[in-house]
């Protein structure tokens, strides 16, 4: 037998150490699986390097350490390095599961943060809970409203204050392995259906209500963010049929598709963007008949203890020579065509990161009130315990 | 006026009580307060605690009854699973193996838990996929085995996870054994088969209640196993608590389904201690 | 006559290895039905050895154990027609005494009806005098009440043979001396074999009819309790038989010897060559004290203790060349308890029969 035995073993203790530390570092999940391992509650400090003074451009003082709540492997950890070198202060990382898991911390008080990455639906809820500021855009001179693509980044005004800035978009697709299954997909009737038919034991749904019970009902023609119940019920029906025939109910699913266990799975953007690139038969898909399209943003706690820091990290990231760096290393599209303007062809010319607009049409965004709804994630339990 | 002695003891043990009285005060009785205080109150509309007082959370037990009823089911089965397999663990390192071996191996046993439960979990993620074992049997001819998301791999996960927990205790009760009771069964007449259940299960009972109330109680509150084994497709109250203090923000339901599971364990670990209680009395010197 | 009618034990040309290490070596022994068999002997003689081997808690490496005329080899502890006590009772401390005494009997085929066991569970008990016992923890009875909870489980058998290892060994002294009268009533009301395994000499003299002295993995003597006392096969025996006064010499002739200390001392008859180096084991009670002003002959010496004993006294007499002798006196055949005082001149005579000669 040519070959070597090393291609038989479960998994290398070299290749094992990789995927862990791939998983600790959140590229396989950014929302999920780190909430439910509580690895997001682990805090980093990027840098401390005390001492160094700001220049000309931080003249106000602006203290030796902020803190910024984000999404684990959402940055290029050189972004930090950078921003303690220019103004002197530290940055402390602390990396979250979801945008629940960030909204009970702040709700629960002094977090300490003074800056945050919450997503488009979650914004009116801390507006109206009073737990952010409407921001001082004058303080953050590098963001440039005039090339923003209006059509992400509308969901940081809330009654007309803008209460958020954009970091980059996203979308809520389906990535399919085209070499397990043959029949072409383009929609997420297909998705049901196949994972029911060919992808039968194969298909993987998310772990959260929002992308699961979404997609759910958007094949059957309702909208991502219905809350009516009688929508909601045929959701459920199609749910539970469904299950059994699933590989997996996890948010967790890039060992599964790379591992080849599972040949289907509900996926975000980025992910969608690394499975592709190292294993081209996965492809990403859009529901012709809807999804979900997202965006996350930098805002600023009210209680933020070094507000200055925040703002001036804030405005640090709106930089597009900062913000093209960021784009590479997480690979999420971007709302600024300043960027756009600075990134490789490679880059732009992927359909997956920037789709046509025609695949964008009849997505949507996730509504706050999906995100909150008691019948929602009742269903999702009675789902996920049927 | 100098203290008696008395007084003086007290206040000894006083001051080397207090800091773990302290420490329960502070991280176990206040939370478990404040879940109870949760229990009775409202979800606010966008998620988190609205104080009230209603009975509404605990009325709503019912529709987490299968996560429940999934607990209550796996819980027993995996202790006992583990159970079936520590035992003939601990009897071959307390009676069987060379006592010059003995440290090592029962080193060997508590080992794994200098690695944490993740870790070792997500190892088997990779063992029970299909680049694992089914690989394995694949080159050999047996095709298309599915391990990995099956209710066996969350028992697989559970008993390994669980089992130095189970090893343990009944180590330390068989380690104790007076193994000429054994030979005196066995010039009594008694078969080996008798003796094992005449006189040595009897008198490691208290290990094997202990083991087992511990790896219930902690399978009770189980998440991790069934979300990474079993796909996420097996439901425990772990999981139910974890989708509702994390995902839907439903705190005074999460607390009340905290509440009943406390109310739960403490239900067992009675009747875990009625059995060993029976047996209590025979712990006697002429056994040590 | 055949061996296996009369002897409930046999062992043939019996080796137990443990590794490198040998237990016993070529044991040779046969245990007459109904006999009390003492097996004595220091710690790590192999007495107990040869008593699990009987239990069948052990294999010999060579040779073959038999009971009642059937070979054991093979035969697991639960299959042999024997009992033990064993050292320590190993009673089960999760049952009462009559589940204790009642265990045995619960494990025979065919069943036994329960009333019938409790019967007999009852009589055993009664037989130990422990009638009204039978629902007491183990826990709650005291040493003695163990120990005959431990006999009447063994004997409610009905075995052939009664194993009893060191069975008095953690009991006081007088109730130690109770139990050994106990024991050798029972064995004779009972007429089954007795195996006792002891390092206690008095005990073995005191209840067994034979006694197998064991040194180092090997049988020495097996002969009666008078025998081993008054004829030691050698002087090890005399050693750990009862007390000896060992001494060296030269045989004069015939029937005296040349102490070492230049002495001449009467000695039975004796076949071996005059010449030969000696070493003689003199019981204490061999020698005769005499006031030294009122004796002729004998050896003169020093008294240097006195130690009471109750029915006899004991004198520690200093003798110039031959160091210090034990010499027991009974009391009634002194004129007065006063015969010496440590520090008084006395002369031994010694008694040529309680005098063992053996070549150096």
């Amino acid at each position: 037998m040519s070959k070597d035995y090393k291609d038989s073993l479960p998994i290398s203790a070299s290749r094992f150490m990789e995927e862990f530390m791939r998983l600790k570092r959140g590229s396989v999940s950014r929302r999920h699986f780190l909430g439910v391992t509580g690895l997001g509650l682990a805090a980093a400090v990027i840098a401390r390097v005390p001492g160094l003074q700001g220049g000309a451009a931080y003249a106000q003082d602006l203290g030796t350490q902020m803190s910024i709540a984000t999404w684990p492997n959402y940055h290029d950890p050189a972004t930090f390095e950078a921003f303690t070198a220019a103004t002197g202060v530290a940055v402390e990382v602390n990396v979250f599961g979801s945008n629940e898991e960030m909204l009970a911390k702040l709700q629960a008080g002094a977090s300490g943060w003074d800056l945050f990455v919450p997503t488009n639906y979650t914004i009116s809820t801390y507006v109206k809970l009073g737990l952010i500021d409407e921001l001082d855009i004058a303080k953050a001179p590098n963001f440039s409203p005039s090339t923003q693509n209006t059509r992400f980044t509308n969901e940081g005004m809330v009654d007309g204050k803008t209460y958020a800035l954009p970091k980059n978009w996203g979308t809520t697709g389906f990535a399919v392995n085209t070499g397990k299954i043959k029949t072409p997909m383009t929609s997420w009737k297909d998705f049901f259906e196949l994972a029911q038919t060919e992808a039968d034991g194969r298909a993987m749904v998310h772990d959260y209500q929002l992308t699961t019970i979404g997609n759910a009902l958007v094949s059957l023609g309702y909208s991502f963010n219905s809350i009516k119940p009688e929508e909601l019920a045929k959701a459920e029906e199609l749910l539970i049929k469904v299950k059994p025939h699933l590989y997996a109910i996890n948010s967790d699913y890039q060992p599964s598709m790379r591992a080849t266990d599972a040949w289907l799975t509900m996926c975000w953007t980025n992910d969608g963007a690394q499975l592709n690139r190292d294993m081209p038969e996965i492809a990403y898909i859009l529901g012709k008949d809807g999804g979900e399209i997202w965006t996350d943003f930098y805002a600023i706690p009210k209680d933020a203890p070094n507000k200055a820091a925040g703002y001036a990290l804030l405005n640090f990231l709106m930089d597009p020579a900062v913000a093209v760096k960021e784009h590479i290393a997480n690979g999420a599209p971007t709302t600024d065509s300043r960027v756009i303007a600075l990134l490789p062809a490679e880059i732009t010319s992927n359909k997956i990161v920037y789709p046509d607009e025609a695949a964008l049409t009849p997505l949507e965004f996730g509504a706050a009130v999906t995100l909150t709804d008691p019948g929602r994630a009742e269903l999702m339990a009675r789902f996920k315990s049927a | 006026m100098p203290l008696a002695p008395a007084t003086k003891r007290n206040l000894v043990t006083s001051a080397l009580v207090a800091p773990a009285a302290a420490w329960l005060f502070v991280f176990l009785v206040l939370p478990f307060i404040a879940i109870l205080v949760f229990a009775f109150g409202e979800r606010a509309p966008e998620g988190g605690y609205q104080a009230a007082f209603t009975f509404a959370q605990f009325a709503n037990l019912g529709s987490r009854a299968a996560a429940f009823r999934n607990t209550m089911m796996i819980a027993p089965v995996g202790a006992f699973l583990c159970l079936i397999v520590a035992y003939p663990v601990a009897y071959f390192l307390a009676v069987k193996a060379s006592p010059k071996y003995r440290l090592v191996l029962v080193s060997l046993v508590v080992v794994p838990f200098w690695t944490s439960l993740l870790v070792r979990t997500y190892a088997w993620m990779y063992i029970l996929g299909s680049r694992g074992l089914p690989n394995l049997l694949d080159m050999v001819g047996i095709s298309d085995v599915r391990m990995l998301n099956t209710p066996g791999a969350v028992l697989l996960g559970i008993v390994y996870g669980y089992l130095p927990l189970m090893i343990m205790p009944i180590y330390v009760s068989l380690e104790k054994l007076d193994l000429r009771l054994l030979e005196a069964s066995a010039d009594l007449g008694a078969k080996p088969l008798s003796t094992f259940f005449g006189i040595t299960l009897p008198l490691s009972l208290p290990g094997v209640m202990t083991g087992t109330a511990l790896v219930t109680i902690l399978l009770l509150g189980e998440y991790l196993i069934p979300q990474l084994l079993g796909g996420g497709k097996v439901f425990f109250i772990g999981n139910a608590l974890v989708d509702l203090f994390l995902q839907s923000r439903n705190w005074p339901f999460g607390s009340a389904i905290a509440v009943t599971l406390v109310a739960v364990v403490v239900l067992v670990l009675l009747v875990a201690m009625r059995i060993a209680w029976r047996f209590a009395g025979t712990r006697q010197v002429d056994l040590v | 006559m055949t061996s296996a009618s009369v002897n409930d034990i046999e062992f043939r040309s019996v080796t137990k290895r443990y590794g490198a290490v040998t237990a016993v070596t070529d044991i040779n022994l046969a245990v007459p039905k109904g006999a009390f068999v003492a097996l004595l002997g220091p710690s790590g003689c192999g007495k107990t050895t040869c008593l699990r081997m009987i239990g069948g808690f052990e294999q010999p490496s060579e040779g073959e154990v038999q009971i009642g005329g059937a070979a054991m080899a093979g035969i697991p502890p639960y299959r042999r027609p024997v009992n033990m006590v064993f050292q320590h009772y190993a009673l089960f401390p999760h049952f009462d005494v009559e589940a204790n005494v009642a265990y045995g009997l619960k494990q025979m085929r065919p069943k036994i009806e329960a009333a019938e066991i409790s019967r007999r569970v009852g009589a055993a008990l009664e037989m130990v005098r422990l009638g009204g016992f039978g629902k007491r923890r183990i826990h709650e009875m005291s040493g003695g009440q163990q120990q005959r909870v431990a006999l009447a489980r063994a004997l409610v058998n009905k075995p052939k043979v009664l194993l009893l290892d060191e069975p008095l060994a953690a009991l006081d002294k007088k109730l130690r001396t109770a139990m050994q009268i106990e024991l050798q009533t029972l064995q004779r009301e009972l007429g089954i074999t007795f195996v006792l395994v002891t390092h206690d000499q008095e005990e073995a003299l005191s209840m067994s009819d034979k006694v197998c002295v064991m040194s180092a993995g090997r049988i020495v003597q097996f002969a009666s309790p008078q025998e081993v006392y008054d004829r030691p096969a050698n002087i090890f025996v005399a050693d750990f038989v009862g007390k000896t006064n060992r001494l060296s010499g030269t045989l004069e002739n015939g029937n005296a010897v040349r102490l070492s200390s230049g002495a001449l001392m009467p000695v039975r008859d004796t076949l071996l060559a005059p010449g030969t180096a000696l070493t003689l084991a003199v019981r204490p009670e061999a020698i005769r004290l005499a006031k030294a002003a009122e004796a002729a002959g004998g050896i003169a010496g020093t008294v240097t203790h006195r130690i009471f004993l109750g029915s006899s006294v004991e004198y520690s007499v200093a003798v110039s060349g031959l160091g210090d002798l034990l010499v027991t006196a009974e009391r009634q055949s002194l004129a007065a308890d006063g015969l010496a005082e440590p520090g008084d001149p006395v002369r031994l005579v010694f008694d040529p029969s309680g005098a063992h000669v053996f070549p150096a």
